[in-house]
């Protein structure tokens, strides 16, 4: 049990001209809740999908569960493709007790695990029913049943959340969180951050197929306090400038009815929100934490300028050499 | 294995427990066998008897004659009799059980024949005005009157000149024999809609008026001309080292023919069915699932062998009705039943071929429709037996036989051809054969894994037939 849950080195996977993972390393350790994050195209399903040896990668090396390939493992690991299908002609448990039976289950263990399965999701009327007949929020969560009947060590999400209702999404979240208390390495997909804020313990951010972050939730909030506190005046008519009055304060951004004060390197925000208590009446005056949407859009986009610089230098670079007399 | 298992069992079952192979597979037989004991009742029409008038210019002066004594109801009743002890004759043995035995065919004749038409004949002068005689024809009849049905205007050299002494073939050839140059025949108009058995008839009738006419004119007695004529039809005798035995001509036909087309629709059902299933798991997603379980050559094997099998129920099912109807009329003892162990053999390594591309057409591509395209050398490939069908039955042992028998698939038609064939090749070939075949399944399966993985879960465009041996080639 000490070798890691998945642990990824080098890899790279392109389709044609595309590269859509770009020598990734990354290493989850078990029992961990970790969440794949990134925009539409990051690379996030294929780096699954290597994972599950469903796809093979060009280069690097996978390890998964202690195995070199995930299909030594596929008996201990549970997945729930983004692109998601069932049977259509075929009948809820019989799906199920199908996808049962590919994963080793067999016997009275495959009766009973179906049927608290079924209830556990608030299903077990529609046991006997076809897929087709099911709506797709059901549909949905069958799969989920599909992918966790055989109690797997590693349970791989694809977007789990998406075309969700609100209750059955808490009810996924709820599901995800016992499965994670009970030992289970969750990996899940999303590219809707405040879902991987509110259970996430851990954050891998991709974007292009490359590693932008990896980090705990709080390290991450730690690492990007943007050091500004979040000011709603009482007074809809305050002037903005009582509080640039304010010693350590820089500046400040109106964002509607909020307002956005940046703070100085070096100063102590409560001595500081305590002196801005002093000059204005507040509504709502609190320590401005980032969301990972914050993160992650600063994170892109300052990748992307920097790539942007970088590409500018290297045509400047060109455009010099080429300015040169041809011999 | 397992998991592979139980695809296949899944596969098969999903395939076989449903409606449409239940209707498909068992209906149509008996759909078929329905049909063939209803087609007689069907052919039944129960047409009006036809009555009318057949006016016949005659400018010899003695065929109208002739051709009315061969259109009275008795003589056209005696014909019938006739053509049909001719045709019992011509009927191979067997066939004539198949049918239900000889009093059964007569029956199925007599009411193909339609009841005996009732035709008086009228006799025209021969300087008639022909444009209103066929007028005729047109026009309906008034009260008691007959419809005119026919006008047959006889040419006046129809019949040679008179000989003298009354012996024409005497004559010397040199000198003006009347029966140098063409002889005349006759002109034939026929009311619109007129039944074409009851102009058959007429024709007939002309036609042996004026060869009895002729024959008369030569001195000839036609009984006797018939007799000089006439062979018995003999039934050849194949001899053999097993001894001697009148030839099973049907059978020497129906069992290539049946063996071969055995293969064909089991191969197809289960190589169509494994297409239309692989399309579906990809286009309803639900494949992604599955690979989840198990790897791409797992669930490959396990769609196959389902099928497989699935094709083995339509194999053994249609097989059985074949061999129910051998029994039936006792040919049971005229077919090796070596000839079944090599029916499975070809029918596996056949499969494997076609399934193979089948499931590999299917993985490439998003739906059924875009199969198509890529179908096109399968279904080549399937109908080529079809066409080397005769050349292989009547020449078993040509070199081209024995060229295509080494080429799989068609080794497996072209095998199962020669090995009904009444000269089956040596066991060396079949051996040979089943040995090529095996090494075909074998690349088969090796490059349909290919396109498989690559294509299961490639969404978009579907790939050209260049794009899949790329695919092949790199994968």
């Amino acid at each position: 049990m000490h070798s890691p849950a998945i642990a990824l080195s080098g890899l790279v996977k392109s389709f044609g001209s595309k590269i859509a993972v770009d020598h990734l390393d990354l290493t989850i350790p078990r029992g961990g809740l970790v969440g794949l994050l990134g925009p539409n195209g990051a690379g996030k399903t294929t780096t699954l999908r290597i994972v599950l040896a469903v796809l093979f990668a060009d280069s690097g090396r996978v390890e998964v569960l202690g195995e070199s390939s995930a299909l030594a493992a596929k008996d201990r690991i549970g997945y729930l493709p983004e692109e998601r299908g069932l049977y259509r002609k075929m009948k809820v448990s019989s799906f199920l007790r199908f996808m049962g039976r590919l994963k080793g289950l067999d016997g009275p263990s495959l009766e009973t695990g179906v049927k608290e399965w079924l209830e556990r999701v608030a299903l077990s009327e529609v046991a006997e029913q076809r897929c087709e007949e099911l709506s797709k929020g059901m549909q949905q969560k069958i799969q989920f049943v599909a992918a966790v009947l055989h109690e797997p060590e590693l349970l791989i999400l694809d977007e789990p959340f998406s075309g969700l209702d609100p209750v059955n999404r808490r009810l996924m979240k709820d599901l995800i969180l016992q499965l994670h208390g009970a030992g289970t390495t969750v990996v899940f997909s999303t590219h809707v951050m405040f879902q991987a804020e509110e259970i996430c313990d851990h954050i891998v951010l991709i974007d292009r197929g490359r590693k932008v972050l990896d980090d705990s939730l709080d390290g991450i909030r730690r690492r990007f306090d943007p050091r500004s506190l979040l000011f709603e005046p009482l007074d809809a008519d305050l002037a903005p400038e009582i509080l640039e009055a304010v010693g350590g304060v820089t500046g400040v951004e109106r964002e509607g009815a909020r307002w956005l004060v940046r703070l100085a390197e070096g100063t102590d925000p409560s001595r500081c929100m305590r002196s801005i208590l002093e000059v204005a009446d507040a509504a709502r005056l609190e320590l401005h934490r980032p969301t990972l949407e914050d993160v992650f859009v600063e994170i892109v986009t300052r990748g992307r300028e920097e790539e942007a610089r970088r590409v500018r230098e290297r045509l400047a670079a060109d455009g010099g050499n080429g300015g040169g007399p041809v011999r | 294995m397992r998991r592979t298992l139980r695809v296949a069992q899944r596969e098969f079952l999903a395939t076989v427990v449903t409606k449409g192979f239940v209707l498909g597979v068992l209906v149509t037989p008996l759909l078929i066998g329905l049909a063939l004991v209803a087609l007689p009742a069907m052919i039944n029409e129960e047409a009006p008897r036809v009555v009318g008038e057949v006016a016949v210019v005659d400018p010899t002066g003695s065929l109208a004659e002739r051709v009315r004594s061969l259109l009275r109801p008795e003589a056209l009743v005696e014909r019938r009799e006739e053509t049909q002890r001719r045709i019992r004759e011509a009927t191979p043995e067997g066939l004539s059980g198949l049918a239900g035995g000889a009093a059964a065919g007569d029956e199925v004749m007599e009411r193909m024949l339609g009841e005996v038409p009732d035709l008086a004949v009228t006799t025209l002068p021969p300087g008639v005005d022909l444009e209103a005689e066929k007028e005729a024809l047109k026009t309906e009849p008034v009260g008691e009157e007959r419809a005119r049905l026919a006008l047959v205007v006889i040419e006046p050299g129809a019949l040679p000149e008179a000989a003298e002494g009354g012996a024409g073939l005497d004559a010397e050839p040199s000198g003006a024999s009347p029966l140098a140059g063409e002889l005349g025949a006759y002109s034939f108009f026929v009311r619109e809609k007129l039944d074409d058995r009851v102009e058959g008839e007429i024709r007939d009738a002309v036609g042996t008026a004026i060869v009895d006419g002729r024959l008369e004119r030569a001195g000839l007695d036609r009984q006797l001309v018939e007799r000089l004529t006439h062979v018995a039809r003999v039934r050849s005798v194949t001899v053999s080292e097993g001894g001697e035995q009148v030839t099973q001509e049907v059978l020497n036909v129906l069992l290539p023919a049946g063996f071969m087309i055995l293969l064909l629709v089991s191969v197809m059902t289960g190589g169509q069915q494994l297409m239309t299933t692989t399309v579906e798991e990809k286009s309803s997603r639900v494949v992604e699932v599955l690979l989840s379980a198990l790897s791409p050559m797992e669930l490959m094997t396990g769609k196959i062998l389902g099928q497989m099998g699935v094709g083995f129920v339509v194999l053994a099912l249609y097989a059985a009705l074949g061999l129910s109807a051998l029994i039936s009329f006792a040919f049971l003892g005229l077919v090796d039943p070596l000839l079944f162990v090599y029916l499975v053999l070809f029918y596996v390594i056949a499969y494997l071929i076609v399934g193979s591309l089948m499931a590999a057409i299917g993985a490439a591509v998003n739906e059924l429709r875009e199969a198509q395209a890529l179908m096109t050398p399968v279904m080549i490939l399937v109908m080529i037996p079809w066409i080397l069908w005769l050349p292989i039955s009547r020449d078993p042992n040509s070199m081209f036989a024995t060229i295509t028998s080494f080429v799989p698939p068609l080794n497996c038609f072209v095998m199962l051809l020669r090995l009904t064939s009444t000269s089956p090749p040596p066991a060396w070939q079949v051996w040979i054969s089943l040995g090529i075949g095996a090494l075909g399944v074998w690349l088969a399966l090796k490059a349909a894994a290919k396109v498989f993985r690559v294509g299961l879960l490639l969404h978009g465009k579907p790939p050209s037939l260049a794009t899949l041996v790329r695919w092949v080639r790199m994968a």
